[in-house]
């Protein structure tokens, strides 16, 4: 056989002119290396989370700092003192994280930059793996800051370089903004130069930055006409780009992952000579001459956009005011050509164009679906989301779930984003009833505990992950000592930030570059407050529950019980299984009156499955991390375990 | 739809407040449990017709079918259920007598029953201490007499039987229960042969006379304010008229009017029409006016043949009940059905409707207008 020649090249290749596979997310941080930067943050936060992990595997070889911050305003921060100080830097975070960032945002906006700094949001459209759904590119036009959207893996690369140059041009700072698919997805990129940068950090103490106490609206007039400026820059941008006739029957305005589907669906269409596509990468503020160049030449608008309708109402908004001579009528979100909300994808586009051209688009019918879904079922039946075989969160909501059942108080527990979110579902037998922001089950529960004047006898509990912890919810905790509400923060301690790939925190021993790092010690952390800790093993159930328990009908005043135990991945890839598990199907009742399946029914987790034809449960060795906890939960004690060594 | 076992014991039994804690869902699965003096259905079960729904005594009872199975007669709402012998008699043993509960005959009883081979094991009910009344095993003569004398405190110990049964005790097993209790063992006799798992190991059952019984935990709320828990050794309502609740402890009596104690009464006990333990082998009381005796019931062979040879071995002292007195207990015996079977009318404001109790409504509206 062949020996490979060379190795799969990473963001690191100094190969100029060579092209290589590279996710989006990878593309912008090969971009931004390109770019000479030296400092780089983040909060994890699915789809951005990648940025950071690749940047800090080759931070040593680029003489970078990359770091894992606290939260996203921190994250931020730390980016804008390198800024400030004349290092490029360059931050990323999901839409929920820019609202974390934004109170800081929106100062820097008034005070402007130094050195290039880029903004590099991922919208999580469909909300895949987020609390919500929001398109951030509100954030730019709300703040006056330049907006850049990459619309190919190509165009994550170079917009990413480009924006450092564009942010120090007009001393703001820019947001690359960016969704799940080309994150993601997976393309073509030729690398450019890698510069030899080095840093000389030195903040000017000529220069303040703050905004001029009491005129600061004098300052928000500057930053419109900074925006003029960066429009006229705009217009003439190489990423914006029309493909197609002149004067269209249809003209197509799209960013981001609009711009692959539209190509593709005048292709699938072979309408390439009926429409033709105008595509922005550079989307606030809009570039207005380029817009007026082509919405003169066609009646029928359609916008093909991900997540909000921000092209399509700031366009529509531009056109009110154009004087062409033509009666446009524009399609879009506000029609129901396009999904209002949710991912694109290439059948709704081809939809909405042969719609608009009165061509015939015949999809596969909805029997071609339901024979797709018959025999996908046969093989996959429908599962409700679930914690990982031995996962810790499970062991704490079933201690959790029998401890308010016995107190019979109706005990409520708040929370937030995390694994443990999961808790809502039946994964977590339901018990957590609210999940906002990161660190708002803490507050939430500060508050609940401050109704008992009003007659409120539900006791109040709250889960938060150690991650959580760290990034918001110690406020909340400070708050309800000083103000002195009631109730239970259940810190669930699995060692890390596990959701978004078991990033560290200030709760872990090692930094971003995986160098040791000091460690923040939540208990006494909370000590220091003079909040009384009580430390469980959630694998050990019943002492957990009874410790639950005791606290709930006991105590006074916040409470932080740490349910610590190691993600079981985490554990499982280092260490291997704690306990090799079976189930003795002698004493395994299955089904009948006294069990009714309760470790695979009730219990749920993945690593036990039930046995449809002996009608016994049996540990599913592929899948079990080997915790041990089923063996408590087995009514019969017919799950036996043995330590590994 | 039709509702789950544990659904419909859930809304109709827990919910409605007709759950007497007697403990017979409990200690056979993983989703009854008892805790702090309420059964708590920790998940939820998707059996439509368990061992739980077929033993409760509070969600659907024939008297008639359940009494036909035991004694192999009719129900009948007049008097004080199916009755071979009445006596009254107090054990011969003075350890017994100063521990027990009036003339300590359900102790002596139990104790011989266990000395005798009719039993290998006992189902008590740990009466005082510092916690909740519990069910307990008891398997020698000592540990019966730590478990001695009444708490009139609700307790789940048909859920103790239920768990010595499941978890491999071997033998006979005598429990001694009040009224509910003892129809929930009653109903378990009476369920199909697939459900009999437990009552197989049922060698005797001890019925207690009952008016109502206290929800524990504010009742032992409310003790813990007279006398810390662990002074207690005993305590009494003396038959009428004295209308008292006595505390005994190590210094001397505490009384308190009873009307104190009324508020903590369980609500499901107002809907009880059981005062003499009707299903038991045995039932045993106070005997009115007879200090430091009990009025005992013989209702089955089987309790008929322990209470012979307990006379022939001198263990009780046996003696013959004033007519007057037997007069007496069954006017009791109307007064506790007949309000039972008010309340349960009023609270389903149907004559036909009445509750838990599956009966023929036209004999029962004869019994409450005759």
């Amino acid at each position: 056989m062949a020996k490979r020649e060379e190795k799969t090249l990473g963001i690191d290749a100094d190969k100029p002119g060579k092209t290589v596979l590279l996710m989006g997310v990878e593309a912008i941080a090969r971009g931004a290396l390109e770019a000479g930067v030296g400092v780089a943050t983040a909060y994890p936060g699915t789809p951005s989370s990648e940025l950071i992990d690749r940047l800090s595997k080759v931070a040593k070889k680029f003489n970078m700092y990359v770091e894992w911050s606290i939260n996203e305003k921190v994250a931020l921060e730390i980016a804008g003192a390198a800024s400030l100080s004349g290092v490029r830097a360059i931050t990323a975070m999901k839409q929920n994280g820019l609202s974390v960032a934004l109170d800081f945002l929106s100062g820097l906006t008034y005070t402007g930059i130094n050195k290039g700094l880029v903004l590099m949001v991922g919208d999580d459209a469909g909300a895949l793996s987020s609390s919500n759904e929001q398109d951030s590119r509100h954030i730019a036009r709300m703040l006056d800051l330049p907006l850049l959207e990459p619309a190919t893996y190509q165009e994550a690369k170079d917009m990413a370089k480009w924006a450092f140059e564009l942010s120090e041009k007009f001393s703001t700072v820019c947001i690359l903004r960016s969704t799940t698919r080309i994150l993601h997805g997976r393309g073509n990129v030729t690398l450019g130069e890698l510069p030899d940068t080095k840093h000389h950090p030195y903040f000017d103490t000529s220069k303040i930055y703050a905004p001029p106490m009491g005129r600061a609206s004098t300052s928000h007039a500057a930053l419109h006409k900074n925006l003029e400026e960066i429009r006229r820059f705009h217009d003439a941008s190489p990423f914006n780009a029309y493909v197609g006739p002149d004067n269209p029957g249809l003209l197509v305005i799209t960013s981001g992952t609009g711009w692959l589907y539209s190509m593709e669906a005048l292709k699938i269409l072979a309408a390439e000579k009926e429409a033709g596509i105008l595509k922005l990468g550079t989307t606030w503020p809009l570039p207005r001459n380029l817009l007026r160049k082509y919405l003169v030449q066609a009646n029928k608008i359609l916008f093909v956009e991900e997540v909000d309708a921000f092209l399509e109402a700031g366009i529509r908004d531009f056109a009110a005011d154009l004087v062409s001579g033509r009666t446009w009528r524009f399609f879009g979100k506000s029609t129901g050509h396009i999904n209002p909300f949710g991912e694109l994808n290439p059948h709704i586009v081809i939809r909405a164009i042969a719609d608009l051209l009165d061509m015939t688009y015949r999809p596969r019918g909805s029997a071609y679906q339901k024979a797709c879904d018959e025999i996908a079922s046969r093989y996959v039946p429908p599962r409700d989301l679930q914690f990982c075989a031995g996962c810790p969160h499970r062991a704490t909501y079933w201690s959790l779930k029998d401890a308010l059942r016995l107190d019979g108080r109706d005990g409520v527990v708040t929370g937030d984003i995390g694994c443990y979110s999961m808790g809502q579902s039946p994964a977590g037998y339901s018990q957590m009833k609210t999940a906002h922001a990161m660190g708002s089950g803490v507050g939430l529960a500060s508050g609940l505990g401050k109704l008992k004047q009003f007659g409120f006898r539900q006791p109040v509990l709250t889960v938060c992950g150690d991650s959580t912890f760290f990034h918001a919810s110690i406020p909340a905790l400070i708050n309800s000592v000083h103000n002195e509400s009631d109730f239970i923060l259940l810190l669930l301690d699995n060692s890390g930030t596990a959701m978004t790939g078991f990033q560290p925190h200030p709760g872990i021993d090692r930094n971003a570059a995986g160098d040791p790092a000091p460690r923040v010690d939540a208990e006494k952390l909370c000590k220091a407050l003079g909040v009384p800790v009580t430390i469980v093993d959630p694998y050990e159930v019943t002492q957990t529950r009874d410790a639950f328990l005791i606290i709930l009908q006991g105590g006074k005043g916040p409470h932080v019980v740490i349910c610590k135990r190691e993600c079981a991945l985490i554990r499982a890839t280092k260490e291997g299984a704690l306990f090799k598990v079976r189930v003795n199907p002698d004493k395994c009742l299955g089904e009948q009156c006294g069990c009714n399946r309760y470790c695979t029914r009730v219990f749920g987790c993945p690593g036990i499955r039930w046995d449809r034809d002996t009608k016994k449960a049996e540990i599913d060795e592929a899948v079990c991390n080997g915790c041990g906890v089923c063996v408590h939960v087995c009514p019969l004690s017919a799950i036996d375990r043995e330590a590994c060594p | 739809m039709e509702l789950t076992a544990c659904k419909e014991l859930e809304t109709k039994v827990i919910q409605e407040n007709l759950c007497t804690l007697c403990g017979a869902c409990t200690g056979m699965c993983p989703y009854f449990v008892a805790y702090k003096g309420r059964i708590v259905v920790r998940d939820t079960c998707t059996i439509s017709r368990g061992r739980c729904h077929t033993f409760c005594p509070r969600l659907s009872v024939d008297f008639n079918d359940v009494h036909k199975a035991i004694f192999g007669t009719s129900y009948g709402w007049d008097g004080v259920g199916n009755v071979l012998e009445v006596y009254i008699a107090r054990s011969s043993d003075k350890a017994i007598r100063s521990r027990g509960q009036y003339g300590g005959v359900v102790t002596a009883l139990m104790s011989f029953a266990l000395k005798g081979g009719f039993i290998d094991s006992a189902v008590l009910t740990r009466s005082q201490g510092d916690g909740l009344p519990e069910g307990a095993l008891a398997a020698t003569r000592k540990e019966m007499l730590l478990r001695a004398g009444s708490s009139y405190i609700a307790a789940p110990t048909i859920g103790a039987f239920n768990s010595a049964a499941q978890s491999g005790n071997k033998g006979k097993m005598g429990v001694v229960g009040t009224p509910c209790q003892v129809l929930a063992l009653a109903n378990m006799r009476a369920a199909p042969s697939d459900m009999q798992d437990n009552v197989k190991q049922l060698g005797l059952t001890i019925g207690l006379f009952c008016t109502w019984a206290l929800s524990s935990e504010e009742f032992i709320r409310f003790l813990e304010k007279k006398a810390p828990l662990s002074a207690i050794k005993k305590v009494d309502i003396p038959p009428p008229p004295a209308h008292m609740f006595e505390i005994y402890t190590a210094s001397g009596r505490i009384s308190v009017p009873l009307d104190e104690i009324r508020r903590f009464i369980r609500p499901a006990c107002t809907y009880c029409t059981d005062m003499t333990a009707e299903f038991a082998d045995i039932s045993v009381g106070a005997a009115e006016g007879i200090e430091g005796w009990n009025t005992v019931l013989v209702r089955s062979e089987k309790g008929a043949e322990l209470l012979r040879k307990a006379k022939r071995k001198k263990v009780l002292e046996i003696d013959t009940m004033p007519a007057q007195n037997l007069e007496h207990l069954k006017e009791a015996s109307l007064l506790k059905k007949k309000r039972g079977l008010k309340n349960i009318i009023q609270k389903t404001g149907n004559a036909d409707d009445l509750l838990y109790l599956k009966a023929d409504t036209k004999s029962v509206k004869e019994f409450l207008d005759g």
